[in-house]
């Protein structure tokens, strides 16, 4: 259960140098919460560009994760569970979207969805009329592509942990693959879903680069919460601290609800 | 002989900066003395104009060496006050100077160095027909400067004088000039209302529609050296390099009006 007595005791210099590391992670934190005005949060929080900027960030992000759960679960099925050529080189490439920098993946958006250039949006605009770039749906788009690779590899990590045997079980029992995915292989997920789900929530929700190139920067149509805490930088900084607090917030919920996954409750 | 001096020069210019004032025929160098590094902070509708400046400016001075950073001017002042290192500030408007020099961050009195006027950019060959700010209601997306940024202020004014009111849904906000003309060369904006010289820098990604007198704002750019900089030297020459006749005629060159 405790650490050994041996392990825990550390060189002087190695606990001096981590203090530094967490004191570098936590001190932005401060800097937040010391310049929020607390008098006057409520209002600023309640003013109607933070509101729709909240707003909209809430139905786009909570949209993404569902898009990529909805296309990532089946891509990380094929990653972990079946055997074809290139495989890895196509797991390199599905997390792409993770290291690229989120300008790039706003430009590459562009190149596909735009309506003048994009190699499906201007057929979609020519043949239909319809365009994507500027809206909701853009939104989305910019932040289901950054989302689903971490949705991929969390579940495709959580199918690769299961032991066979309790599928195989199932199948003896006479269980069919939907039957075998639904009650056994998602009850075992349970952990890595749920985690797949909350960091990719949360990925899209912080989305910035991909979104301002891609979607625009229009108030209460693609101006999501992250745009709307740097155009504030500028005009009222305390309602972009303000802002910040709350994307601050929201993600320590998101660790709050997974804690067990990751705070090291280990057993 | 006469070789030899050209060496002997290039020698000495190399060890001693001092010696600059022994030209030989093809320089063109003022006595030089300024050297080190400067970051110059200037509105990004300067981004062209002062890249090219900079090579320019380096041949007098060939000891500094510029750095810039490019933002849209209200970011820049922001960034000024919370203590950004800069050495020049080169604004879109005279208004974000003088908010530095009232809380006494600049040396001296701000200079205009240059005009700019507003265009309208569109699409190239202009498929919705905009003609004026009026036709900008025929746009589904028109791309403005943030409404803090120089480009965003003097684009309101205009809408205002031409009785134009756009609906805030259909407006995407740029963070900069640069960035709001993005949004039509680079995406899918049908319109963009920014500074002539960033419709004339787009080429021909974009086409451009003129507002009239009437209706168009006078943007004038003002420069200052500032009192934290630790190079007041080169500051100032980078200023006097703006103001010369070489500064001035790039500046033209791209578009800018004299002040």
């Amino acid at each position: 259960m405790s650490t050994s007595s041996v392990t825990s005791r550390i060189p002087r210099g190695l606990g001096v140098l981590g203090a530094i590391g967490a004191a570098f992670l936590l001190l932005p934190l401060v800097g937040i919460v010391r310049r929020v005005a607390w008098s006057s949060l409520w209002q600023q929080l309640t003013s109607p560009q933070i509101t729709e900027a909240l707003r909209l960030s809430v139905t786009a992000s909570v949209v993404a994760t569902l898009c990529a759960l909805i296309l990532g679960f089946p891509l990380a099925w094929l990653l972990a569970r079946v055997n074809f050529r290139g495989r890895s080189l196509l797991r390199a490439l599905v997390t792409l979207p993770m290291v690229m920098p989120p300008v790039v993946g706003g430009i590459a958006l562009l190149g596909v969805y735009g309506r003048t250039n994009g190699l499906l949006g201007s057929f979609l605009f020519d043949t239909f009329g319809v365009q994507i770039t500027f809206s909701l749906t853009a939104v989305v788009i910019a932040e289901t592509f950054v989302a689903l690779p971490f949705l991929v590899l969390a579940i495709e990590g959580g199918l690769r942990s299961i032991d066979p045997r309790h599928e195989e079980a199932a199948a003896v029992m006479g269980a069919g693959p939907w039957q075998r995915m639904s009650l056994v292989t998602i009850r075992l997920l349970r952990p890595s879903l749920i985690a797949g789900i909350a960091v990719a929530w949360a990925r899209a929700l912080g989305e910035f680069g991909a979104t301002i190139t891609f979607a625009g920067n229009i108030e209460g149509r693609t101006q999501t919460t992250p745009l709307a805490v740097y155009m504030l930088l500028e005009s009222e900084p305390e309602a972009a601290y303000a802002l910040s607090l709350v994307l601050v917030l929201v993600c320590v919920g998101v660790l709050f609800a997974l804690r067990d996954q990751w705070l090291g409750r280990r057993s | 002989m006469l070789r030899r001096g050209v060496v002997c020069v290039v020698l000495a210019g190399g060890v001693l900066s001092a010696n600059a004032t022994i030209t030989h025929a093809s320089s063109r160098a003022t006595s030089s003395t300024a050297q080190g590094s400067i970051t110059v902070s200037a509105a990004a509708s300067l981004t062209d104009a002062f890249r090219a400046l900079a090579r320019e400016f380096r041949s007098e001075h060939p000891k500094v060496r510029l750095r810039f950073n490019f933002g849209s001017s209200s970011a820049l002042v922001s960034q000024i006050q919370a203590g950004a290192p800069a050495d020049v500030f080169a604004a879109a408007d005279t208004s974000s100077v003088d908010k530095l020099a009232a809380s006494g961050q600049v040396n001296k009195t701000p200079r205009i160095f240059a005009r700019n006027s507003l265009q309208i950019a569109v699409k190239p060959g202009n498929p919705l027909k905009i003609t004026s700010l009026v036709g900008l209601s025929k746009a589904r997306v028109v791309a403005l400067c943030a409404k803090t940024v120089p480009c965003g202020v003097y684009a309101a004014t205009a809408l205002q004088r031409a009785a134009v009111v756009l609906p805030e849904s259909n407006v995407s906000r740029g963070v900069d000039a640069k960035a709001t003309i993005g949004a039509v060369v680079n995406g899918d904006a049908d319109a963009a209302v920014v500074y002539a010289t960033d419709v004339r820098a787009a080429g021909r990604s974009v086409a451009s529609v003129t507002i009239p007198k009437a209706h168009n704002v006078t943007a004038m750019y003002a420069i200052a050296s500032l009192r934290e900089s630790k190079n007041a030297k080169a500051a100032q020459a980078f200023i006097d390099f703006v103001m010369s006749s070489v500064g001035q005629s790039t500046l033209v060159r791209f578009g800018f009006a004299r002040p």
